[in-house]
């Protein structure tokens, strides 16, 4: 006799099944629906940016939701609890199905097939418990800090055991009845029907397929209405957060205007109009796994913010704003008070680095930021001040346009772009890098090394604006684009082809904010790289110096750039590299970003971001902490000598230390 | 709940809180430069923010006022994206040098003009030369109760009760309205106005008035320009910053100490 199994064995009324699966599909997907219609009703007004399908992305969902590569970065239990999890699941649901097109449609569970089918699902079956326990222990016993525990992070668990464990009961009871031989390839099933003779079985087991079938279909009804709504909406964030970006604070800023052009279309007007589909399925979609919260580090410093907390917050008020009938989710932070905590963001991106469905959360506090900017009364005071400065003098500091020249050292000669001069390169020098006293130093080395690689540049000295990029960050778009528009103008009209920028953030923001083609933008790192590539400098002295680099947010995650800094630091000879415990894109934010390098001190926590990441780099030893950026060239010299660690370790721009290596005397 | 009408003086001023770099001094035209916009004083500023607070609360109408030469428009626009209700601008090339007196003299010309009122507010002193009179003879001359120095100011059933600065601490008075209240800074830094609010302004249509010396019926007896002496930059406007370096704290003191003998 060939192996197979009878799918309804010993049950009657097998349409009751049936409708009932029906209705519980029916139901989930309502309340799918009930959630697009929420979001349809959050974006209504907005024009909705056509995104085109994207391979790419779609790649990098299916590679997310197969094999879970998120999951498993830096944490291998939760990854491996989640891949048990996700496969023992998808194989009994896939399994699920097969048995029902055996029975229905065509016989094919059967023979050799049937067998492998049998050993897969008993694997599943094994899988999903497996994990579910993993994840019970890791919650419960490991209590690992980054969970929280809500009323379903116990229940779902717990519910997957329960149906499991009566799945493989069902098996033992069906097979103690009809001891085949070939039964003994669903194993789980072959060993337990010991535990009963013919008679017991025989009457438990249809009360126990019941109790195992209602089981199963009342945890799909779970599936919209907990965080398993990430089974759905996590693979659909994934694919919608990599599609390439779209200009969308110009969308913004064109909602703006046109709301206030007509006070009908007001009304309409969704009152956060920052966000978009994407960001919407992303607010869903987050099933609070913590982990932006252990990479966050304003939430590492000790300060009042987590983005978790804020992401949950936002969710809860697009719950509580557009919802017709409410929150679907049955256990979730109904409050969205922690939406409120705006400022501490430095827009690192570390926490989209680590998030397992790409949430940028740092996007939507800059949108929390704009309407903040707009309404006025709550920017903090330090922040006005800031910004009034820098509509008024072109640059976030106390200074005027005349000390952007300071940091010119007699006698050097640097070339004014002109009518007339009009150098292969302008050189961006930035407004921290000209007013700043250590970030100078920044600008007094590089322009040396351009002199001694032949490169012909030129800056614009009082001339040059600001790139617009703390505006940006601190949410203040129309002052944004009046600055972008001042850049975009000052280049155009002076033929500028190619910017080299010192600071990672005016590189950033040329690269991505500007209208594209219009120059081209290098960070001084990728230049350097390419003139050292192509020997013209020559690194005449040998260093010997332990170093240690610290990746600059927006010149590592925010654009990449991780190599070309390393490799400049690598070709002086005698320098030793060592990394610190956060390198690349796991870099520890140095806390001077997202305008924080311009709020007050009331949003410090224990400990200063700067601080924590000087003790890093002290913990490697290194004689000098090297960085690429002004803002963490401020912040790192501050804490090394608030922490009293000078005489020890150096900080120092990768500039400066190249210079030292290319200058011929002795220093 | 009546409307409540609120006058808020404001000064336009070149920006008091320019970097010193910034600033030139012009002893031959006698006039300091800033290069930079100018602004609405300080705390004028803190006394739109004190009106728009009491906006937020009742009813309330609030006339922006501004009196001198050369405004300009796109400076003041700020107190209407702000949220005031109307702007006022009182110019005449004759006024950039007005002395306190006849400042007030012509503001109460002005505000005679405008009809009836509740509440007027102007800051404490103006950031440029910081007199701090122009507010106080402004209620003499109208004959207003006049109560200077607020740090927080509320409005109730047609009093203005007002936390007044003193020596010791606070002080709460109040005054039956119409009053008029010079606003200190502890009131609150005006709120952020955006640059696409302000902006924005500049392409819709807003309520400026704008009144001319003839329009008000100035005696000239009653008004004087105030005549500059002399205008003298500082010395010296260098500044500079030194990290005194040293291997023990003791070392670095003696060192900071030798720095300020070279300095004195
Ligand atoms: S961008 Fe950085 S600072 Fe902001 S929430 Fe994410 S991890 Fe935290
Ligand atoms: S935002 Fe992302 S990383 Fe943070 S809790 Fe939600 S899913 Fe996890």
């Amino acid at each position: 006799m060939l192996p197979f199994r009878d799918t309804f064995f010993m049950i009657q009324n097998k349409w009751i099944f049936y409708l009932i699966s029906g209705l519980v599909v029916a139901f989930v997907v309502l309340v799918f629906f009930y959630y697009v219609a929420t979001w349809k009703k959050a974006l209504s007004g907005k024009t909705n940016t056509n995104k085109r399908p994207n391979i790419r992305s779609l790649f990098i969902a299916i590679k997310n939701v197969f094999l879970g590569i998120r999951i498993f970065k830096d944490d291998i239990l939760a990854g491996i609890m989640h891949f048990l999890i996700f496969w023992g699941f998808f194989a009994l649901l896939i399994g699920t199905i097969l048995l029902s097109i055996h029975e229905h449609i065509v016989k094919f569970l059967m023979g050799n097939i049937y067998i492998v089918f049998s050993v897969i699902m008993e694997i599943a079956g094994l899988f999903l418990i497996s994990g579910t326990v993993i994840a019970i222990f890791r919650r419960y016993i490991l209590k690992v800090k980054r969970l929280q525990s809500y009323t379903e992070d116990l229940l779902i668990p717990l519910f997957l055991i329960l149906i499991v464990s009566s799945g493989f009961l069902l098996e033992a009871l069906r097979i103690a009845q009809n001891p085949q031989r070939w039964e003994k390839w669903s194993f789980v099933g072959w060993y337990l029907k010991e535990l009963f003779g013919p008679g017991v079985s025989e009457g438990a087991y249809p009360y126990i397929w019941w109790f195992h079938a209602i089981l199963s279909l009342s945890f799909l009804l779970f599936i919209p209405l907990t965080k398993l709504a990430h089974t759905i909406l996590a693979p659909t964030s994934i694919y919608l957060q990599n599609l390439p970006k779209e200009d969308g604070d110009k969308a913004q800023m064109e909602e703006e205007d046109s709301a206030s052009e007509g006070s009908d279309k007001e009304a309409q007007l969704p009152q956060r109009p920052f966000l978009t589909l994407s960001h919407l399925i992303f607010l869903d979609a987050c099933m609070r796994c913590g982990r932006c919260v252990e990479v966050c580090p304003s939430t590492l410093a000790g300060e009042d913010y987590a983005p978790r907390d804020f992401v949950q917050g936002l969710r809860a008020w697009v719950w509580q704003s557009f919802s017709s009938h409410g929150d679907p989710r049955l256990f979730t932070e109904r409050s969205p008070d922690k939406m409120q905590r705006i400022w501490n963001c430095t827009t690192c991106r570390a926490c989209l680095e680590v998030c397992p469905v790409y949430g940028p959360t740092f996007e939507l506090v800059m949108g929390e930021r704009t309407l903040a900017i707009e309404e006025g009364t709550s920017v903090p005071d330090l922040l006005n001040q800031t910004l009034e400065r820098l509509y008024k003098y072109e640059n976030p500091w106390m200074s005027s346009k005349k000390e952007k020249l300071g940091w010119i050292e007699e006698g050097s000669s640097i070339g004014f772009i002109t009518k007339s001069f009009k150098p292969e390169f302008c050189y961006f020098v930035g407004c921290t890098t000209s007013v700043d006293p250590r970030a100078r130093g920044i600008a007094k080395a590089f322009s040396n090394i351009l002199r001694s690689s032949g490169l012909e540049f030129g800056i614009f000295g009082e001339k040059e604006p600001c790139c617009g990029d703390m505006a940006k960050r601190v949410g203040e778009l129309g002052l944004f684009e009046e600055k972008k528009m001042s850049c975009s103008d000052l280049f155009q009209s002076y033929g500028v082809k190619n910017v080299v920028t010192s600071s990672p953030h005016c590189y950033f923001n040329f690269k991505n904010e500007y209208p594209q083609g219009m120059f081209n933008v290098f960070h001084y790192t990728q230049l350097i790289h390419k003139l050292i590539k192509e020997r013209n400098l020559t690194i005449k002295k040998r260093l010997d110096f332990t170093v240690t680099y610290h990746d600059p947010c927006y010149l590592g995650r925010h654009s990449r750039i991780f190599n070309e800094p390393r490799e400049i630091i690598r070709s002086i000879p005698g320098i030793k590299l060592i990394e610190m415990t956060h390198n690349r894109e796991n870099s520890l934010c140095c806390g001077g970003g997202g305008g924080r390098m311009w709020q007050g001190n009331e949003l410090n926590g224990t400990e200063r971001m700067s601080e924590r990441r000087a003790k890093e780099a002290k913990e490697t030893g290194a004689d000098v902490v090297l960085t690429a950026c002004p803002l963490c060239l401020i912040m790192m010299e501050d804490a090394i000598k608030t922490l009293g660690y000078e005489k020890n370790l150096k900080v120092m721009d990768i500039n400066e230390l190249l210079k030292m290596a290319i200058d011929e005397e002795k220093r | 709940m009546k409307e409540l009408k609120i006058i808020v003086c404001a000064k336009q001023i070149p920006d008091p809180e320019a970097p010193f770099s910034a600033v030139t001094v012009d002893s031959k035209k006698k006039e300091v430069k800033v290069d930079a916009p100018e602004v609405i004083s300080p705390y004028d500023e803190n006394a739109l923010e004190a009106a728009l607070r009491i906006k937020e609360s009742s009813k309330a109408f609030i006339t922006v006022l501004s009196v001198g030469s050369s405004l300009s428009d796109t400076v003041l626009r700020k107190a209407i994206a702000a949220g005031a209700d109307q702007l006022v601008m009182v110019e005449d090339d004759s006024f950039g040098r007005l002395d306190s007196y006849s400042t007030a003299y012509v503001l109460s010309k002005a505000i005679s003009m405008l009809g009836e009122y509740d509440l007027i507010l102007t800051g404490r002193q103006a950031g440029d030369w910081d007199w701090g009179q122009v507010g106080l003879i402004l209620g003499e001359i109208l004959g207003l109760p006049t109560i200077n120095m607020a740090a927080g100011i509320t409005v109730r059933d047609g009093h203005v009760e007002v936390s007044r600065l003193v020596p010791a601490g606070l002080e709460l008075v109040e005054a039956k309205m119409p009053a008029l209240v010079t606003v200190s800074n502890e009131v609150g830094e005006l709120r952020y106005v955006s640059r696409s609010k302000i902006l924005g302004m500049l392409k819709k249509r807003i309520p400026i008035k704008k009144v001319s010396k003839g329009d008000l019926n100035l005696e000239p007896e009653f008004l004087n320009t105030m005549e500059l002496l002399e205008l003298l930059p500082p010395s010296d406007m260098r500044r500079d910053c030194v990290i005194v370096e040293g291997a023990t704290g003791k070392e670095k003191a003696e060192r900071l100490f030798e720095i300020i003998k070279q300095i004195l």
